[in-house]
């Protein structure tokens, strides 16, 4: 083409030049994250980045995955010089919070650290080390002392309540999802609890493409949501009442018998028996002394025969579950008791949820219920949902419901089907490098030999075990073995220590069928040992004196607020740090911020997820600038100030509360294999090596191989992370869906029932009248008399809050915090669009200004999270007017599935639909 | 007065409102790129997205004049003030950071527009709960074939690149009369003070040079963008608005011709009075839809739906499998180059 001559244009040319091009992505807490980017570097600058766009096709007929990223990664190297960048290590020298700091070197800084955490040790003990918990990828490094002291990491689930405790009561398993590109084969797609049109900017396309592959798209929330405006319904749901809502659905579909019988009868309990004396499941004790106790049965529906429903297999052999009738069976102690399948009673309840009733509670009309139902049963659907649900105080019922309405109409284990949320895997390589006690492949192999044995062994009192099985159960001992940061559930420490056991007690904020007070609960579950003594009983007396923080923001992010944490735990508190590359809200309350390296100046892949399955890499492009260092260093760092100061001291080991004597001596030696992974790049080519060895990515891969590609597909699961909790196999030229497993191999789910469970008969479900199904009121946390209810979720500028401040970003929305109110409420109130206003609850306030639109329901105020605390006046947010209330029954254990396990089933806090009132700033 | 020089082939641009999420990839990438921290360049969004209906950005911009009237006569506009244009913001943040006064200060903005931003309105849009409605609609200078802006520069600076048909301006001639900012009637013509040049989007005309798709097409995650030249039969742009007549320009009655063009948004069935769906209403009005991309509208979302109705019963749909994209290079038209291959001496 003809050349545009002048000097004008050379000066454009030349800003769209480089010297340099390497692979990048973000290693943060981004989801599903995946995105290879190329970054472009000039004079030794990051000066921009664009997304590569190289993925090939998977499966034929389904869409590529290019270009993943979003505006957010594409400006991500404006952090790199931002104002809020830290470069030297800061030790604080005025109060907590007045964010007066002076540069240190980091011998001054780690000495200092060190010193505060062997003070811990000495005096409440190696548990009064706090390490925060965030799934940031990159910023892992820099917490690797908690794991080689064995100190607790408290489980970031329960701090963001990002689980779906719902889908776990139900399958047993931690958020099986499906690749994004299964999302184009969806007949029906339901987007519940989620806005992926914020928050999904990357994939969004798949939804948008399998309309127009002739699937229809349906949005379910009480506002009109920026994801409603590309569907062909919007469902305006009263807001907490979507479990009515589905339930509805579920009796119009048994109703109409247009249930799907085999999947019901083979993939869940429906078929199996309760006791009508106790409401019990029928069990093999009940039968027989040395029958087993997670026996179950059903009855055949030709001649009502009562038989064992195989543990091996979800295979009737044979029989065909009933599925009604009510059957009679004589105990062991000669009694005869009534027995009828789970799907009766299910009936009886449903009786509750007709069309009619359940519209005058979700505020959805019965046409559009049936007509829905209808929909949902005869096309292969999925529900689009994201942990919006798991955050009301009631979501585990919105949850089992709509899990239900896919189980009635045969909706997982096949493509274009099931639910999605968030699962990542892959990282053994990192997460076993310690344990390999030496470098090379060939130890790598060992290790994982050992390791396959190991579980093989759990076999040995089961032999019906499945993967699954065997997984949960490994997970379910790393709060007592230690790895990974020996994670616990937090909530213990929360009411003993943070100042929550004053407002969970309040039992306004309570559920009413919950009987007794919450401390009785608390007290009954730690008595009976349902979280280890370690994880529950200990912070009775511990005090925390050390808080450890690396890439997250614990003062912006804690439900329930800075107020009680400034007031509770901050002058328990000796030492406070930040790891971070940049100045946070927490890092200004910290006693010291350490400087980290920036992606783009240090290795690191995206976040390694289920919904992309790739090894996606973030490359070194430029050094980390002044004495800023990337978080691996900066671990190792710290365990050698351990060491260092712990010799000066005369220190050699310590015992923990387990009983366990832990050294304080060789912990660089160990983790870094006596010095052979002390190098980044060695111990990240050496991880990624591994993960060959390890089967998840293909034979040969190393940093070089993905220095010429920038990705690689997953080959398979591994064994940390979520991968085998998908129970499907990755194939090279397909989709993923998970399930599979089960609905095609007919393995057994990994509940207590070992199916799909509906009824949990765990006796503070029968207490709260919640073995089933069914829809509660969200209770009036935040004050019973205040006019509106706040909901929330990710909003479409920043990561949380970690690019809440680039400037180019604030200036695409409000520039500020802000809160979307309802244009009549806006009248009724006298507030005018771009206004100041203040949302009051119960326990705190926030400034904001306000947003007026008719997408808002009426009565409803919507403010997405992540601006920094600093951002509003007097520095109080959204988490400060949240009162960070648990529904007690997350308590409950001790029940097959329902036993902790690391990022899982746990109590977790609600902050959705708190009630506030929306003032004028006067 | 410039003269139009018609270009021998036209480079046009097409946006899927149906795909359009509004995340500003675009919007992000064109700025970091192009207008980046160059002083004089702070309100500048070359482009930009919008939450329709709204006020948009400029503020009002649809009411500033410009363009042809009906006789092709060019029409002198208003020029946008920065308080219209908004946004421009820089922050606080070494008093925040630095300073020492802990909660007495927070984050706020110390320059820029007090009432208005790039997408000020994000999401509001218009209707009654719950039949609120609003879509997204990017924005960039329409690279015209008629451009107003060319015609009413005193100075001569601005051209139609014959190849491509893009609009530019030789910033050596332009002296900063800004007649252009009144002619264009889609007031995307920025005004760099520092410069006293005026600026807008270049059509990444280096990449086009070396065979790459613009930044704001080649980084649409939603894969909503298109570009390519409209005589080119076997691009998706000629596709869509040439052979299936589903992409519109914005505002033709501006008569400047414009080369943006826009498959307009479909939107979720209404609701009656009493809750239950109104499958066959219309959420977003179609006179409002009208208002914006003139009566070819109607036909544009009737084929839409008759093709999205083929899609339903199983059939084939030519319109569906090009919006699908199943391959996202067919959206670059000849533009497919990847830029990281360039090696520059």
């Amino acid at each position: 083409m003809a050349q545009i001559k002048g000097q004008w244009a050379d000066s454009y040319r030349q800003k769209w030049t480089w010297d340099r091009v390497t692979w990048g992505s973000h290693s943060v807490d981004c989801y599903p994250g995946g995105c290879p980017w190329r970054v472009y570097t000039k004079d030794g600058k990051v000066i921009r980045e664009e997304q590569a766009g190289v993925f090939t096709p998977i499966e034929a007929g389904v869409p590529d995955m290019n270009p993943m990223g979003c505006q957010k990664g594409a400006c991500w190297s404006e952090l790199l010089d931002a104002p809020d960048r830290i470069t030297e290590p800061l030790k604080r020298v005025g109060k907590r919070g007045e964010g007066k700091f002076e540069p240190v070197s980091w011998d001054v800084a780690l000495n200092d650290i060190a010193d505060a955490m062997l003070d811990a040790i000495k005096d409440q003990g190696s548990e009064s080390i706090i390490t925060l918990m965030t799934p940031e990828f990159a910023a892992a490094g820099a917490r690797s002392f908690s794991d080689a002291l064995g100190t607790p990491t408290t489980d970031g689930n329960a701090e963001f309540q990002d689980f779906s405790p719902g889908f776990h009561l139900t399958f047993g398993l931690y958020n099986p999802v499906a690749s994004m590109d299964d999302w184009f084969l969806a007949e029906l797609t339901l987007i519940w609890h989620a806005n992926p049109v914020y928050t999904n900017i990357h994939w969004y396309h798949y939804v948008a493409e399998s309309r127009y592959n002739g699937g229809e798209v349906v949005t379910i929330s009480p506002d009109y949501s920026p994801s409603a405006i590309h569907a062909d319904y919007h469902v305006p749901v009263r807001i907490g009442t979507d479990a009515a809502f589905s339930l509805a659905m579920c009796k119009t579909i048994i109703d109409a018998g247009l249930y799907n019988k085999k999947f019901v009868q083979e993939q869940t309990d429906l078929p199996l028996l309760v006791r009508k004396d106790s409401g019990r499941f029928l069990r093999g004790n009940d039968l027989a002394d040395d029958d087993r106790e997670d026996q179950f049965f059903w009855a055949d529906e030709n001649g009502g025969v009562v038989t064992p429903a195989p543990r091996h297999t979800l295979a009737a052999a044979g029989v065909s579950p009933a599925l009604e009738g009510t059957y009679q069976v004589m105990l062991k102690d000669g009694n005869t008791v009534e027995v009828e399948p789970v799907f009766q009673r299910l009936q009886r309840q449903l009786e509750n949820f007709t069309p009619e009733k359940a519209s005058k509670i979700c505020e959805v009309h019965p046409d559009n219920i049936r007509e829905l139902a209808r929909k949902v049963a005869t096309r292969k659907t999925k529900i689009f949902i994201g942990w919006n649900s798991g955050k009301y105080y009631h979501g585990d019922l919105m949850e089992r419901s709509m899990a239900l309405l896919l189980a009635l109409t045969g909706n997982w284990g096949k493509k274009g089907t099931g639910t999605r949320s968030w699962a990542a895997g892959g990282w053994d390589g990192m997460a076993f490098m310690a344990d390999k006690g030496m470098p090379g492949q060939d130890a790598a192999r060992m290790a994982h030999q050992a390791r396959t044995l190991m579980r093989r062994l759990m076999t040995m009192d089961d032999p019906t075990r499945t993967l699954e099985q065997i997984t949960n159960h490994v997970s379910a001992m790393n709060p007592e073995l230690g790895g990974f940061g020996a994670m616990i559930p937090p909530a213990f420490l929360w009411y003993y220590q943070y100042g929550y056991k004053e407002r969970w007690n309040n039992r306004e904020n309570n559920d009413p069928s919950m009987k007794r007070s919450f401390d009785e609960y608390v007290n009954e579950a730690i008595d009976k040992g349902w979280f280890g003594s370690y994880c529950s009983e200990a912070y009775r007396d511990v005090e925390p004196r050390v808080l450890f923080e690396s890439g997250g923001n614990m003062l912006r992010r804690q439900r329930g607020g800075q107020k009680l944490l400034l007031d509770k735990l901050w002058p328990k508190l000796k030492m406070i740090v930040s790891v971070d590359f940049r100045l946070n809200t927490t890092g200004m309350y910290s006693d010291y911020v350490l400087p980290a390296a920036q992606h783009y100046e240090k290795l690191g892949q995206s976040m390694p997820s289920v919904h992309h399955l790739n090894w996606v890499l973030t490359d070194r492009a430029v050094p980390p600038p002044g004495n800023a260092l990337s978080e691996h260093d900066i671990g190792i760092k710290i365990l050698e100030a351990i060491e260092r100061r712990a010799a000066a001291r005369g220190m050699t080991d310590f015992t923990d509360r387990k009983g366990m004597t832990r050294a304080l001596t060789g912990l660089v030696a160990k983790a870094t294999l006596n010095g052979a992974m002390r190098d980044e790049e060695k111990f990240y080519d050496e991880a990624v090596r591994d993960n060959a060895v390890y089967g998840i990515l293909p034979e040969g891969t190393s940093l070089a191989t993905l220095r010429e590609k920038g990705y690689v597909r997953w080959t398979g699961w591994g064994m940390a992370g979520h991968g085998e909790s998908q129970a499907s196999t990755i194939k090279a030229d397909e989709v993923h869906n998970p399930l599979r497993w089960h609905t095609e191999d007919k393995l057994p789910y990994a509940t207590l029932v070992r199916r799909a469970q509906f009824y949990i008969d765990h006796e503070w479900f029968l207490e709260a009248g919640e073995e089933l199904p069914t829809h509660k009121e969200t209770p009036p946390h935040g004050g019973r008399n205040r006019r509106f209810q706040m909901t929330s979720g990710h909003n479409r500028w920043s990561i949380h809050s970690m690019n809440m401040t680039n400037r180019n970003l604030l200036n695409t929305h409000r520039g500020e915090p802000f809160v979307f109110i309802n244009d009549k409420d806006a009248v009724s109130l006298d507030i005018i669009n771009g206004e100041h206003v203040k949302l009051v609850s119960d326990v705190g306030e926030t400034i904001l200004q306000a947003k007026i639109t008719p997408a808002c329901r009426p009565g409803q105020v919507i403010v997405y999270n992540g601006f920094e605390p600093f951002m509003h006046k007097n520095w109080y947010g959204q988490a400060d007017i949240e009162p960070g209330h648990v529904k007690w029954l997350g308590l409950a254990a001790g029940y097959g599935h329902l036993t902790y396990r690391p990022t899982s089933w746990q109590p977790i806090p609600a902050d959705r639909a708190v009630r506030v009132d929306v003032q004028k700033v006067a | 007065m410039g003269t139009v020089v018609p270009s021998k082939r036209q480079l046009a641009w097409a946006f899927d409102l149906n795909k359009c999420i509004g995340c500003q990839t675009c919007s992000v990438a064109c700025k970091v790129l192009w207008p980046g921290d160059d002083p004089g360049t702070e309100q500048m969004w070359w482009m930009t997205v919008n939450t329709q209906p709204g006020r948009g950005t400029p503020r009002d911009w649809e009411s500033m004049g410009g363009g042809y009237d009906a006789d092709d006569k060019l029409q002198l506009g208003r020029i946008a003030t920065e308080e219209e244009i908004g946004g421009g913001w820089n922050f606080n943040y070494d008093e925040v950071l630095h300073s020492g006064r802990g909660r007495d200060v927070h984050l706020e903005k110390v320059s820029g527009s007090k009432s208005w931003g790039m997408n000020w309105d994000e999401d509001e849009g218009a209707g009654s709960f719950p039949n609120a409605y609003f879509f997204y609609l990017p924005r960039l200078c329409n690279h015209c074939t008629q451009p107003a802006c060319l015609e009413a520069c005193p100075n001569d600076a601005i051209f139609k690149h014959a190849d491509t048909g893009l609009v530019l301006r030789d910033e050596e001639k332009c002296k900063g009369a800004q007649m252009c900012r009144r002619a264009c009637p889609y007031k995307k013509i920025y005004f760099n003070k520092m410069r006293n040049v005026s600026q807008h989007c270049i059509g990444c005309f280096p990449r086009i040079e070396q065979g790459v798709a613009p930044a704001c097409v080649r980084q649409c995650p939603g894969r909503a963008a298109f570009v390519g030249f409209l005589d080119d039969a076997g691009s998706i742009v000629h596709k869509l608005v040439s052979k299936w007549k589903v992409a519109l320009p914005l505002h033709p009655e501006f008569g400047t011709h414009p080369n943006v063009y826009y498959v307009p948004p479909l939107s979720p069935a209404p609701l009656h009075e009493d809750g239950s769906f109104n499958a066959a209403g219309q959420r977003i009005p179609p006179d409002y839809l009208e208002k914006l991309f003139g009566s070819d509208v109607h036909g544009a979302l009737d084929v839409l739906r008759s093709e999205l109705d083929k899609k339903r019963r199983g059939q084939d749909s030519d319109v569906m499998d090009a919006l699908i994209l199943y391959r996202w290079k067919d959206a670059l038209g000849h533009l497919t180059r990847d830029p990281a291959e360039i090696v520059w001496k």
